[in-house]
């Protein structure tokens, strides 16, 4: 067969340039480590890692919001910690206030500590947040939720019963704040309302109806402590549930990494020997093509 | 008879020559592309009777062929046109799958932000700097869907220059070819000889018109090449050409269509199935079936969410307590009056169903009593009597004036959806995250704008915005993926047919050197026979002595 010489020098160009720009794609790749350079790599890896990178990135806010949801939660717990504190210390004062050799001068001044508490306790309903939301007052975060009429003494609510949710995971939206109402006045008492009959009753003269009066005010202080804890005890299980899902949370970011990186990245043993052995193959070719190109009858003549 | 000997030495000396130029001629061109070797036609001389015999009278050389084959030289030609077009469709989309490589800069991070600054506003309803770190992503997203559109843009324009410059080089070539007819056809009449150089150039001139166009060969008995193209269209005839030329699409200015003008002097815009193979046939063939269809996917992906992100803000209520207004501003469908129409309708359109949109592009006709409106992806054609008309999620209304028979609009939905998109909302408290109005922490509404992120709210609830993305993705890879093959295929099947030509009509060295040798000695043994002749008759003078 013949052959014509030019097609000597062109294949054997070809097949140089084909090798280079194999040799050059390995190289693209072991340096970006990256296995898809292009969605045409490898069109339906790179579709569905378009999609795991959604998820993982969804997957990553949903642990932001556990974060926001857990330092609300938090927040309220710790606010209803104090709230339990200072209910027991009220009732424990309630209870000193029924001792029969007390005048009404000493009574008088257990009134005084109670207002006092009462002031607390309305600053306790009035708490905000981080970042300046009211945390009892439903959606209206801007408003406290509860206001005192400075003549009637009487505490009113001024929020609404909106109860902000917040997306912890894919399905769950987890609530994040308890309106006031429902904590403070609810459970069939009124924190303010108990505390201000006491105080009423406390500063009266004399010890008619005290003991009526104190067991009211025991029994309501009984119902509103366990009404907190109630609450406490729901939040409670919420940042308990935040923490299980966190540890889910994380476990699914794992997968969504693994996964993400199964599709994508680069095998460096493969690559590697890929590239060596796309390395000789050039070597091999350029020598060859260097002998054969030297071979010609004109050398002789 | 001595004067015989000398003039048969003469004869073999003057082939020798011949054979030696040839020789030469087909090394000095062994690397010019199109060249064919050519050889020496040599035969005995007309003998002569003597009585006792006819005696040899040397040799002689009838003529010098170029050594090539029409039926393999057709073979290159017709690998040459489906590579060179599969090729430029490759090198265009290429381009936008490089546009789509890297996955920091595509529109998947972009959208991933967007919404995250969205669920950061639901977890913090009354918090500004939440609200507007989600205005901020927002426009973030905006662009990017605006910077890949007009990256799109640019190729769009690439693609017309290149058509232009395509035209342009499908025109000289014919001009050369037809006067190499010309020169073709007079050398022979003058000679009766092939010119064998002039009809290399014209087969090259043949080929390289292929790199550009498909075309189809018809070989006269005059030796003239008649040319034609598409479905049939004269481009060289004898000595004679017909033009190619570029017009503006009737139905979109900003699109370059390949016109034919026919020899009565009128210009034909010749459609996509005559324009195939070749560089122009990839251009063409990539602008209709990948570019414009990227366009149109990325339209719906940006108004699937312009919309469907609008319609749930407005059902809520921001911070002041009013109720939501737009988000994003939303791409209006384009409509193309064809500029040959001669009614003087104007076709309004309108999206009605973000979710129904397709990617297509749709053709409207009037043929005097119904219209008759055509998906261009699938050809699934509706036809009705009256406006309104709604098809795939778009509505179609008479907007003003009345059409004309034959009429013809061109309906793209979301060609401009990516390019067009907009954040219409600056005040980060015009946000409307709450569900009911004059609660600033409310953020229920939010929550359910968050949720669109991965609800299927296009393809008529079958894809997510990352979805519908995704498929674009995967269709311009798979599409790229596709022409990598076929392209590499058509390469081989290219180096096989100009390998099996080039063996037979190719210049070989060593046989040139062989050759070389060869006509040298002839040369050497044709002067010793004259030598000898010669000599001959010097013996003959010196008899008389």
């Amino acid at each position: 067969m013949r052959i014509s010489t030019q097609h000597l020098f062109d294949s054997g160009a070809a097949r140089m340039g084909e090798i280079q720009s194999s040799l050059a794609k390995t190289q693209q790749q072991v340096a970006t480590g990256r296995r898809i350079l292009a969605p045409s790599d490898d069109p339906v890896a790179a579709a569905r890692a378009l999609e795991v990178s959604q998820s993982q990135s969804i997957n990553t806010q949903y642990g932001v919001n556990r974060g926001y949801a857990k330092d609300s939660l938090v927040t309220v717990d710790s606010t209803l910690a104090s709230v339990t504190e200072l209910l027991q210390n009220v009732k424990t004062t309630a209870i000193s206030a029924g001792n029969g050799s007390l005048g009404d001068s000493q009574r008088a001044s257990i009134a005084t500590a109670l207002q006092s508490s009462l002031g607390m306790l309305l600053g306790l309903a009035n708490t905000r947040d981080g970042q300046g939301n009211y945390l009892f007052s439903g959606f209206q975060t801007n408003t406290p939720a509860f206001s005192k009429d400075p003549v009637t003494n009487v505490v009113q609510y001024d929020g609404d019963q909106g109860q902000r949710m917040i997306q912890v995971d894919s399905a769950r939206q987890l609530a994040v704040s308890a309106p006031g109402q429902g904590v403070f006045q609810g459970g069939g008492q009124d924190m303010f309302q108990t505390l201000n009959a006491l105080i009423t009753q406390l500063n009266t003269p004399g010890t008619v109806g005290l003991s009526t009066a104190l067991a009211t005010a025991n029994s309501n202080l009984e119902l509103a402590l366990s009404n907190v804890s109630t609450v406490r005890a729901s939040v409670g299980s919420r940042l308990q549930e935040l923490d299980a899902l966190n540890s889910a949370g994380d476990d699914r970011n794992l997968q969504y990494s693994q996964n993400l990186s199964d599709l994508q990245d680069l095998d460096y043993t493969k690559a590697l020997t890929q590239l060596s052995q796309q390395q000789t193959t050039l070597e091999a070719a350029q020598k060859s093509f260097a002998k054969i190109a030297g071979l010609s009858l004109f050398n002789y003549l | 008879m001595a004067t015989n000997i000398l003039s048969i030495g003469q004869s073999a000396l003057t082939a020798a020559q011949v054979g030696l130029s040839t020789t030469g001629h087909n090394i000095a061109n062994a690397s010019t592309p199109g060249y064919n070797r050519q050889v020496v036609i040599q035969g005995t001389a007309l003998a002569q009777n003597f009585g006792f015999g006819f005696l040899g009278q040397g040799t002689a050389v009838s003529s010098i062929q170029r050594v090539y084959s029409d039926y393999l030289g057709i073979q290159v030609q017709s690998a040459q046109t489906s590579k060179s077009g599969l090729d430029s469709y490759y090198a265009q989309i290429k381009q936008i799958d490089n546009m789509l490589a890297d996955p920091a800069s595509g529109l998947s991070p972009a959208l991933q932000e967007f919404f995250s600054g969205i669920q950061e506003m639901a977890s913090n309803p009354a918090s500004i700097p939440a609200r507007q770190a989600a205005l901020s992503s927002a426009d973030t997203l905006v662009s990017r869907f605006q910077s890949m559109a007009g990256r799109l843009d640019e190729i769009k324009q690439g693609v017309n220059s290149q058509v232009l410059s395509s035209v342009d080089s499908i025109n000289t070539y014919a001009q050369q070819i037809a006067s190499l007819n010309d020169a073709i056809g007079r050398a022979q009449r003058a000679t009766g000889q092939l010119p064998n150089d002039l009809l290399d150039q014209r087969d090259q001139l043949v080929l390289d018109l292929n790199k550009e166009i498909k075309t189809t060969v018809v070989k006269q008995g005059d030796g003239n090449y008649n040319i034609f193209i598409g479905n049939g269209q004269p481009l060289v005839v004898g000595a004679s050409t017909s033009k190619l030329s570029t017009v503006a699409s009737p139905t979109d200015p900003s699109k370059i269509e390949v016109a034919y003008q026919t020899s009565s002097g009128s210009t034909v815009i010749v459609g996509e199935s005559g324009l195939v193979g070749g560089r122009l046939g990839g251009l063409i063939e990539f602008r209709s079936k990948s570019l414009e269809p990227a366009q149109n996917a990325l339209g719906q992906v940006a108004i699937g969410l312009a919309s469907t992100f609008n319609a749930q803000h407005q059902a809520g209520f921001d911070l002041n307590g009013a109720a939501g207004g737009e988000f994003f501003a939303v791409a209006s469908p384009v409509v193309g009056t064809n500029s040959g129409n001669t009614g003087s309708a104007t076709i309004g359109a309108s999206i009605t169903s973000a979710s129904a949109l397709t990617t297509s592009d749709y053709r409207l006709q009037y043929d005097g009593t119904n219209y008759t409106l055509t998906r261009l992806s699938d050809n699934t054609a509706t036809t009705f009597a009256a406006f309104p008309q709604t098809v795939d999620g778009v509505t179609l209304n008479l907007a003003s004036g009345a059409p004309a028979a034959g009429d013809s609009f061109l309906i793209r939905p979301t060609v401009n959806g990516a390019s067009a998109i907009g954040v219409t909302i600056t005040d980060p408290a015009k946000i409307a995250a709450a569900a009911q109005t004059g609660a600033v922490g409310d953020n229920r509404n939010a929550l359910l704008l968050s949720a669109l992120q991965t609800a299927n709210t296009l393809g008529n609830g079958t894809a997510s915005y990352q979805s519908a993305y995704s498929q674009f993705v995967s269709q311009i890879g798979n599409k790229t993926r596709e022409l990598e093959v076929t392209s590499s295929a058509a390469d081989k099947l290219l180096s096989e047919a100009t390998v099996s030509l080039q063996n037979e009509s190719g210049v070989n060295l060593d046989e040139e050197a062989t050759n070389m040798l060869r006509y040298q000695q002839a040369y050497q043994a044709a002067g010793k026979v004259m030598q000898i002749a010669s000599q001959m008759f010097d013996t003959l003078l010196s008899l008389g002595r």
